[in-house]
């Protein structure tokens, strides 16, 4: 069903910008309807308990994100269906290598320094690229990638792991020390903001880490020590740097300079202006105006083509997506599988409100992928590496739950 | 932990939430207002991204259509006959606003009426091109003929249909070639907007109905449709007495007629050599400040002209005359110098600027169009027609989409006043200052003017009105031409400079 929706787009798509039935669609039904079909059937054969609706929802997200790229530019289109078939790769991967997730507990150190070094390749000389303003990247010879990106799941599976030992201690008694944690890792996300000029990703590792943090222990101390902390962090770097204070700038007033600095965000809302109720039409509007609508700015081509309803829908399976990533968390019995699935589905959940609520000018720009979505070959095979784990943590609570019986 | 992870779904149910109500926001409820920003060229591009109507004038003359262009745009707006059409098609440009048919007949070029779109159910699934073509009343043979009398000299013709308001020529000079504003180069375009708005001659202007003139001697025609219908004028009476200078009341300078000579007689006579001291007294003693509004603006004056092109000027006639002083017996038994009235309205404070009124000068100020209008209202039997230059839009599939319907705007005068003027107006084109209007074969009425302007040496506009028509038949042509600041100022140079060209319209309309 996901699959016929997304090959229509398409076929509409390239009819609109085109007005010709793309002579690609064959091998493009073959790609995507097999890459699919192969995701499907694997998950049937290793996680065949697994929540069904996880995989049909990435993929639909995966589709229309195809299809909205295809018709901005068709040289990133076919980079992006190799990403697909690599995110497919790793999702089957994932599923067949990972019997169960519990295995990755006893690496959870090791996982803990992978996170750090990933973050931290940009920054050494040689391996490390700025592109765009962003020091978030790596060059491994031809090949760049942005390996931050596969260190978000290092770290919510390092997170989880740590706190299963730690938390029933801090639970008891929480004392300075304990707290200790929050402040290393909103340091290390200041580190991140100022050494790689990354807000979003900064951001997210710290609301990931809070927010497992607070409910592994369970204490309101943690989130009020997190949002000062934000804050704090907040007003620190809105009056250091001054492409911190031109993005809050840009946020309360874009009209202020519609042409310039403001450009981006003014023309993305005439674009979603334009989409109206029921869109343009794919491949009838003009989302190419907005700079980097691929990859950040994808949410408005979305909605200028599809409109209130394609750009609803598409919250829609986030809000989905997350709903079922909690039901995971609550319905795991075991501390890190729980903390586990919470942490990875913290980590959609607000990637996606960052980026959308900036392109919609509910929170400062910061420049992130959509989920699925957007252009791009780390985001989406890390999404599809956490979607695969998700799956597997899924398999595992239902038939833990079959074995034993409702919990709670 | 699960009620801390319940809270978290509350929470990022919350955060989502907010999204989904500014996405409504965006998309529907500011969309309206995000689309007229004057920072959004969405809609310009689009705009420039299809193709559009042609404009077509009635004798098959292609105006302006779209061509396909490799460049910033996909098509650009191309306008064959150049200048010749500029003030009515105007023209559509990237960087200067749309003029003309371009701006007022928009959405129906671009096909952008939802009832344009939306013929079927199949229309949601296919794309159609929806633009109608515009089909002029504009004859092709009598605008071309109009730009070639006129030649260099700056003036303005309109000719029209007086029963059904069809405009069939209208042109002003100069003009402009608006292929250089529809430039997809927008720097280019900007360019040659800024230097045709430098020029002093104002060829962007399209004054045939957007600049307002003193209408002159042509004016006594509708002083003479007042004092008709105010039943104290008639062809037989009375006769103004021969005069070569009327001093107005209650004070001012003395109104001359041209080169100082001695006129008087009836209705026709006065008409038939423009008798200034006699219009004066009639304007402004017989008729007053009441009959003259009224009939003014019933021929049009102070309303607009409600033509089908843009910006359209109105054209004006006082209506504040001041405070009632006293009846002209008064003024006659105060100053026996006073030349003798003969009318019997009271007197106001500004009844000398409304004698000057009433022979076209002062404050009265009309477009070509709207003298048309008069001369096509006395042609039509009093009926004031709505002017139009579009005649039907068609679909791209060259079926009819509308049909622009001949409409009475009003009745100005009462069809006898209409004939008694249009006899008239025949005496002044048989023996008069019109004689240069002749045409054999055809019934041709039509009134000069001369508006001096007041300078030094003496410069006037040269004015010509009238109607023309097939004998036994209802006139099926009134016109007004002015030829602008002509030296003299002689009655003689509205029926010298400005009749010829009239005559050539005549002739090019009634062509076999």
């Amino acid at each position: 069903m996901v699959l016929l929706v997304v090959v229509v787009a398409y076929g509409l798509a390239s009819f609109g910008t085109t007005e010709a039935i793309p002579t690609n669609l064959g091998p493009f039904l073959f790609w995507m309807v097999g890459l699919g079909a192969v995701a499907h059937l694997v998950t049937r054969r290793f996680a065949p308990a697994a929540d069904p609706v996880l995989l049909p929802l990435a993929l639909l997200l995966n589709g229309i994100g195809y299809v909205v790229i295809t018709r901005l530019d068709g040289g990133l289109a076919a980079l992006q269906s190799t990403w697909t078939a690599v995110g497919v790769a790793g999702y089957v991967a994932t599923l067949t290598l990972l019997p169960r997730v519990r295995v990755i507990v006893q690496y959870r150190y090791l996982l803990g320094l992978a996170g750090f070094g990933l973050l931290v390749i940009p920054l050494v000389p040689g391996v490390g690229a700025e592109i765009n303003g962003a020091r978030i990247w790596a060059r491994l010879g031809p090949v760049s990638f942005q390996p931050g990106e596969f260190a978000k799941l290092a770290l919510a599976a390092f997170f989880a792991a740590y706190l299963v030992d730690s938390r029933e201690v801090m639970r008891n008694r929480l004392e300075l020390r304990d707290l200790a944690p929050i402040g290393l890792a909103w340091v290390g996300s200041l580190g991140v903001m100022v050494l790689e000029r990354d807000l979003g990703s900064s951001l997210l590792f710290f609301a990931l880490f809070v927010v497992v943090l607070w409910v592994a222990t369970e204490r309101w101390e943690v989130l009020a020590t997190g949002g000062v902390l934000f804050v704090g962090g907040a007003l620190m770097a809105w009056s250091l740097f001054s492409h911190v204070q031109q993005r809050v700038d840009i946020w309360l007033d874009p009209f202020a300079d519609p042409k310039g600095r403001g450009f981006q965000i003014v023309e993305a809302s005439f674009a979603l202006a334009d989409g109206g109720l029921t869109g343009v039409g794919l491949g009838q509007g003009s989302p190419g105006r907005i700079p980097y609508a691929s990859t950040d700015f994808i949410f408005a081509a979305v909605g200028e083509e599809l409109g209130l309803a394609g750009s609803v829908a598409i919250l829609s399976i986030f809000v989905l997506l997350v709903g079922s990533g909690l039901r995971i968390a609550l319905g795991s019995d075991r501390v890190f599988e729980k903390l586990f699935a919470l942490g990875l589905t913290t980590l959609i959940g607000v990637q996606a409100f960052v980026i959308i609520g900036g392109v919609l000018r509910v929170v400062p720009l910061t420049g992130i992928t959509l989920p699925f979505v957007s252009y791009g070959g780390s985001s989406l095979v890390t999404n599809y590496v956490l979607l695969g784990l998700l799956v597997r943590l899924s398999h595992e609570q239902r038939t833990a739950t079959r074995r034993h019986g409702e919990p709670e | 932990m699960n009620r801390r992870i319940r809270q978290l779904g509350v929470v990022l149910l919350g955060l989502y939430l907010v999204l989904f109500v500014q996405l409504n926001r965006v998309q529907f409820f500011d969309a309206e207002s995000l689309i007229e920003n004057a920072n959004n060229s969405r809609g310009l591009i689009s705009e420039f991204g299809r193709t559009r109507g042609s404009i077509v004038t009635a004798d098959g003359v292609l105006v302006a259509h779209s061509v396909p262009y490799d460049g910033s745009v996909d098509f650009r707006r191309e306008y064959p006959e150049g200048e010749r059409y500029a003030h009515i098609a105007g023209y559509q440009s990237v960087n200067v606003a749309a003029t003309g048919l371009e701006r007022s007949y928009n959405d129906e070029l671009a096909g952008d009426l939802i009832d344009q779109r939306f013929l079927s159910l199949g229309d949601l699934f296919v794309e159609r091109d929806t633009t109608a073509s515009l089909h002029l009343t504009i004859l092709d043979r009598v605008q071309r003929v109009a730009a070639t009398e006129l030649g260099d000299r700056k003036g303005s013709v309109v000719a029209l249909d007086p029963r059904s308001g069809e405009i069939l020529a209208l042109w002003t000079s100069p003009s402009f070639d608006p292929n250089l504003l529809a430039d997809p180069n927008g720097s280019a375009a900007t360019g040659a907007y800024e230097a045709l708005l430098a020029d002093e001659n104002q060829p962007l202007l399209a004054k045939s109905y957007r600049e307002v003139f003193f209408p002159g001697s042509t004016f006594k025609l509708v002083t003479a449709a007042a004092g008709i219908e105010s039943g104290i004028i008639s062809p037989a009476s009375p006769q103004f007495p021969d005069s070569s200078g009327y001093t107005p009341l209650p004070s001012g300078a003395t109104l001359k007629n041209f080169g100082g000579s001695t006129c008087g007689g009836d209705l026709v006579e006065i008409l038939r050599v423009s008798c200034n001291t006699a219009f004066a007294e009639m304007g402004a003693e017989w008729v007053g400040p009441t009959g003259m509004v009224a009939a003014a603006e019933a021929f049009g004056f102070n309303r607009g002209p409600g033509i089908d092109l843009p910006a359209a000027a109105t054209s004006r006639f006082p209506t504040e005359f001041g405070r009632e002083l006293a009846d002209v017996a008064f003024y006659r038994a105060q100053d026996p110098a006073v030349t003798l009235p003969n009318g019997s309205v009271p007197i106001y404070e500004n009844s000398a600027a409304l004698a000057q009124m009433s022979i076209g000068q002062n404050d009265v100020a009309a477009t070509p169009l709207q003298m048309a209008m008069v001369a096509g209202a006395i042609a039509n039997d009093g009926r004031v027609m709505e002017p139009h230059v579009v005649k039907e839009l068609r679909a791209a599939d060259g079926s009819l989409y509308d049909t622009v319907e001949p409409k009475v705007t009003r009745v100005a005068i009462q069809s006898s006043t209409a004939a008694i003027l249009r006899d008239a107006m025949r005496v002044v084109v048989d023996q008069g200052t019109a004689r240069n209007l002749q045409t054999p074969g055809l019934v041709v009425g039509g009134k000069t003017g001369t508006a001096q302007l007041g300078t030094s040496p003496a410069n006037s506009h040269a004015w010509i009105v009238g109607y023309a028509g097939r004998p036994g038949e209802e006139p099926s042509l009134a016109f007004a031409v002015i030829v602008e600041a002509q030296e003299g100022a002689s009655e003689q140079t509205g029926g010298r400079v400005a009749a010829p060209i009239a005559r050539a319209v005549i002739e090019a309309v009634f062509a076999p």
